[in-house]
């Protein structure tokens, strides 16, 4: 539907600005020194995996989070949460003047870094989504080189795949080896 | 037909979105349909307090019913329950008990939906995350439809919503974004729906001169910011980008024109009008280079058709997909997702008039296709008939 009215089109001006952008940060980042992203082809590559990392909704299922287990053991926790280990009395009390009295008092600090919390934990979630799209990308990557593997005759086979040079994963997963 | 509006607050004074989508469509439709309102006695969206007396009234010709809200909203409990259920991995007690705090508790709206309901052909609920939405539409489920005006925030994906947007016999959808957004949290596909979008009347801006903006000081070169300014709107953000971009381009400014409930920066290139008259928000609009919306959450940006509405394009936040959405559809602005998107879309529009009028023509032209009342309440008619004719065998399945 963005082509449908004459005159501008968004798609065709916003592709122009975002390629400006792109490419005065691929100028950035090779004046300070990464040169692998003087190939503009290698620079697109890694920005499209990183987008799509932190195009990942808020609330993606992801991989990660699963492996490390519980939450509250690595989750950062935004929640106040009152506990007291004594008895059911003292308990009452403790927590009472907890939350009456000196949460009051401290609430407004917690209010500040509650903001950095919630920062810290949207920035978890982008890096646990490149993680994943860099999995996701090897896996891929290698089930290519396993199909390349299998079709191409050892001896014309790209060292990548089956030589020396091609790294221990990479060779431990060729057909070849197995 | 016989139809029940349900909103958590109503009155000619109510600014917000979907009070004033429900009260445009209550007092459009009222001369074809036997329209009831029923609502709460809250004026203030925050505290909910009880402002209007309760009882029945009629305004603008469209009978009210307000329903005493049972208590105000308990601020602290609901803010640390809103931490506890947003985690994640809440029960659903607590995710219910999330909506209750959410307020207006309003128990007698939903005694009278229970016993009243049937007497109505259809009952249309506005916004699924209150009290009166989520306790109310269960009870009339077989002649519910829901208007949900959801955006793409935490409260979307609470565990307890799939099953309630399995409910309604019918959703209305203020933007294709929102209904994907929904779909996506229900278990079966959401028919009868239908896009209705929201009206605007034609404006003239012929005659409107730069008088009133002239007096308060007002530049030629501006972008604008038109509503609350607000940590929650996206203006921190906004004010943040536009200073580091206006560092180097002296020429221009950013206007905002709506009450701040946080610290604007001193810097002689934000101009902080506060609330305005209708001639300087109209004044400001007619002459602004571009509206910016920097939310991040929206269901339906009334604002940004009101800036189509007088031909000025817009500078949107990318990250927020339905205004991302309605700009691609529009054709009638640009997008950014970081500051140096922010900087290159800004400097398009201050510096290409051409290609900025253009957008905002077509912004207009889009406004004029999509968003006139006639086109409006035409979808509206259309769904509302679609529901009541395939749900009217099963209520005679209730019924018998």
């Amino acid at each position: 539907m963005a082509g449908d009215a004459a005159g501008v089109d968004v798609d065709t001006v916003m592709a122009e600005l975002h390629g400006r952008v792109r490419e005065r940060l691929r100028g950035q980042l090779v004046e300070a020194g990464s040169e692998a992203f003087a190939d503009p082809t290698v620079f697109a590559d890694v920005e499209g995996v990183m987008r799509a990392a932190v195009s990942t909704p808020e609330h993606a299922r992801l991989i990660l989070p699963e492996l490390l287990g519980e939450p509250d053991t690595w989750r950062l926790t935004t929640k106040m949460a009152y506990r007291s280990h004594r008895g059911t009395g003292a308990a009452s009390l403790i927590l009472f003047v907890k939350q009456r009295v000196l949460m009051p008092l401290l609430r407004w600090m917690y209010e500040y870094s509650r903001d950095n919390f919630e920062r810290q934990r949207r920035i978890n979630h982008v890096l646990f989504a490149c993680v994943q799209e860099l999995a996701l990308e090897t896996a891929l990557l290698r089930r290519e080189v396993r199909r390349l593997s299998g079709a191409v005759p050892r001896s014309t086979a790209s060292p990548m795949s089956s030589g020396p040079a091609s790294g221990p994963d990479t060779q431990s997963d060729s057909p070849q080896s197995r | 037909m016989k139809l029940a509006f349900v909103v958590q607050r109503y009155g000619a004074e109510i600014a917000g979105g979907s009070e004033g989508h429900c009260r445009e469509l209550a007092e459009r439709l009222s001369g074809r349909h036997d329209i009831t309102v029923l609502t709460t006695c809250a004026r203030d969206y925050v505290t909910w307090e009880n402002a209007f007396p309760p009882g029945r009234t009629v305004e603008h010709g469209v009978p009210v019913l307000r329903f005493p809200v049972a208590r105000p909203r308990r601020m602290k409990v609901f803010a640390d329950l809103s931490d506890e259920v947003f985690e994640g991995g809440a029960s659903h007690e607590r995710q219910e008990e999330w909506f209750r705090e959410n307020g207006p508790e309003t128990p007698e709206l939903v005694e009278y939906l229970r016993a009243h309901g049937h007497e109505f052909d259809l009952v249309v609920f506005w916004t699924f995350r209150y009290y009166q939405s989520y306790f109310g539409l269960p009870v009339v489920a077989n002649r519910a439809v829901l208007v949900p005006t959801a955006e793409d925030d935490a409260a979307i994906n609470l565990d307890v919503l799939p099953p309630f947007f399995d409910k309604p016999a019918g959703y209305m959808f203020l933007t294709p974004e929102e209904e994907q957004l929904v779909s996506g949290r229900a278990y079966r596909p959401l028919l009868p729906s239908m896009v209705v979008g929201s009206g605007l009347e034609p404006v003239s801006t012929a005659g409107m001169t730069r008088a009133p903006l002239e007096a308060l000081g007002i530049p030629q070169n501006y972008l604008l910011y038109l509503g609350r300014v607000d940590r929650n709107k996206g203006c921190d953000a906004l004010l943040e980008n536009f200073q580091e971009y206006a560092s180097s381009r002296p020429d221009v400014a950013l206007v905002l024109a709506g009450p701040a409930k946080m610290q604007i920066p001193s810097n002689p290139r934000i101009l902080a009008l506060g609330y305005v008259s209708n001639e300087v928000r109209e004044a400001l609009l007619a002459h602004a280079r571009a509206l910016v919306v920097p939310s991040w959450y929206e269901s339906l940006s009334i604002v940004l058709l009101e800036a189509w509405n007088h031909g000025i394009p817009a500078l949107v936040n990318g990250r927020c997909k339905v205004l991302a959405g309605q700009v691609r559809r529009a054709n009638g602005g640009l997008y950014y997702m970081f500051p140096a998107e922010f900087d290159e879309a800004a400097d398009f529009l201050l510096n290409r008039p051409a290609e900025r009028d253009a957008m905002g023509r077509q912004g207009l032209a889009y406004v004029d296709r999509e968003y006139r009342w006639p086109t409006v309440l035409s979808r509206v008619e259309t769904l509302l008939q679609d529901v009541r004719r395939r749900s009217t065998p099963r209520l005679q399945n209730v019924g018998s």
